[in-house]
């Protein structure tokens, strides 16, 4: 063996993962080399002050944090956004972590209430005041949502974009909020996540047009993917030429690539 | 219960099981990131990306992988598409360099933390992809067929691997500290 392979070995040694076998040849081989033995030397020291770095525990906050994205993904899973079923410790996931948005969340409540009160003790006949509470619940809503979408943690804004869908009717700057999140949030999820709340507004025409315009902008192929499933499942045939774009472009991801494929074959056959 | 199971039960849609999982491996994860970025706060955010991703695409999850391999390679994704948003340079974070060490002489202490600080910028100076092997290898303890089987190459593509970049680290460090191991 010469030592090219003998010092391969070194770090596995180290390790402890070399076997007895190999071990003894590669020491063996160290007592009677000196550039193998430099090499050992050198290594071994880096090795060593790796391990004696400092472990830094990560902050503790960070596990309520995954709970409350795990308790909005089960909301969402079981989508029953007007009264999920909570238990525990997960009972007040949505709870806002910042003061001014559980205030506006706290409105938003207060209206409800009010809203459900008016629902139980009054017939269903439509009154210029119900309307009025409605309106009030879902401007709080769309408050609570556009602040949560400005948050500098990617787990508040992908609950923002997850509160945002509880929106009934959401207005121009709450669709435009979730396609500038589309757009230009630097977390994957968060992109993701709004695509998903994009989805559920893709009848509306202008909505799409903005989601094909989107797609050339995209740089992760899992948000690519989720956008064109979306134009392909709405027959979207204005979206034909940029998946055209993307399926010959020898840069962009295999996977994203394949599916535009598919999705333009499709788009085609149901012209 | 093994991790495998665990997970298979969240991909049968038990998504509350993946409370355990979150449980066993955010710290090895935020370490992960940690020497990754020298982030801190980046590195936790991240940790997050993992879990959601993991929630988002279960069903993806094949069976017979092991659950700690599949879940770097979601890592790996994570930090690759972080990466790509952001400078390939690792900026050396203050927080992540302070030494503990009361028990050690205080000229001792210093020579550990100089020692410490310098290792950190060697790291961070390497390229991404040694210096990600590298972590595999030495934090997260990881063995040659586990780093394998997330980084989808040979066994012995990853002894060459992590020589290179044990070798690159060495180097960059004696550089900085101004003298070799005698």
């Amino acid at each position: 063996m010469n030592c090219d392979k003998f010092r391969e070995q070194i770090p596995e040694c180290l390790a402890g993962q070399l076997d007895a076998a190999a071990r003894e040849k590669l020491i063996a081989h160290v007592d009677t080399c000196a550039g193998c033995r430099s090499d050992l030397a050198e290594m071994g020291a880096v090795w060593r002050g790796l391990r004696s770095l400092p472990v830094v525990e990560p902050d503790a906050g960070m596990r309520s944090r995954f709970l409350e994205v795990l308790e909005a993904y089960q909301a969402g899973m079981a989508e029953t956004p007007a009264a999920p079923q909570r238990s525990g410790r997960f009972a007040f996931g949505w709870w806002p972590a910042r003061a001014v948005r559980q205030a506006a969340f706290s409105l938003a409540l207060v209206a409800a209430g009010a809203l459900g009160a008016h629902i139980l003790t009054r017939p269903p006949a439509p009154s210029p005041e119900l309307a009025q509470l409605q309106a009030q619940v879902e401007n709080l809503r769309q408050m609570v949502a556009l602040s949560m979408l400005q948050d500098q943690s990617p787990s508040s804004r992908i609950r923002g974009v997850g509160y945002s869908a509880q929106v009934a009717r959401p207005d121009r700057e709450m669709e435009q909020a979730l396609l500038y999140t589309l757009n230009h949030d630097a977390n994957v999820n968060v992109r993701l996540s709004a695509t998903d709340a994009l989805e559920k507004l893709a009848s509306n025409p202008e909505i799409r047009r903005a989601l094909v315009d989107a797609l050339p902008l995209q740089d992760s192929p899992l948000v690519e993917i989720a956008l064109m499933d979306i134009l392909v499942e709405n027959n979207d045939q204005a979206a034909i030429p940029a998946m055209r774009k993307l399926a010959q472009d020898v840069q962009a991801d295999e996977s994203a690539r394949q599916r535009a494929l598919a999705g333009i074959q499709k788009l085609e056959v149901s012209k | 219960m093994e991790d495998e199971q665990i997970m298979l039960e969240v991909r049968a849609g038990d998504v509350s099981k993946l409370e355990t999982l979150f449980e066993r491996y955010h710290r090895a994860l935020f370490q992960f990131f940690l020497h990754l970025t020298a982030q801190r706060a980046m590195s936790e955010d991240l940790v997050q990306e993992v879990f959601f991703r993991i929630l988002k695409y279960r069903h993806t999850y094949q069976p017979a992988a092991s659950f700690r391999s599949w879940m770097y390679q979601v890592a790996r994704n994570v930090h690759h598409d972080h990466a790509g948003r952001h400078a390939a340079e690792v900026a050396l974070g203050e927080d992540i360099v302070e030494l503990r060490g009361p028990e050690a002489p205080p000229d001792r202490q210093a020579q550990s933390r100089q020692e410490a600080v310098l290792l950190r910028r060697a790291l961070a100076a390497m390229p991404r992809d040694k210096r990600e092997v590298l972590v595999m290898s030495r934090f997260l303890d990881l063995k040659y067929e586990e780093i394998a089987t997330v980084l989808k190459c040979e066994v012995g593509t990853v002894k060459v691997r992590v020589y290179r970049a044990l070798r690159d680290l060495s180097d960059r460090f004696f550089a900085l500290s101004g003298e070799r191991a005698s």
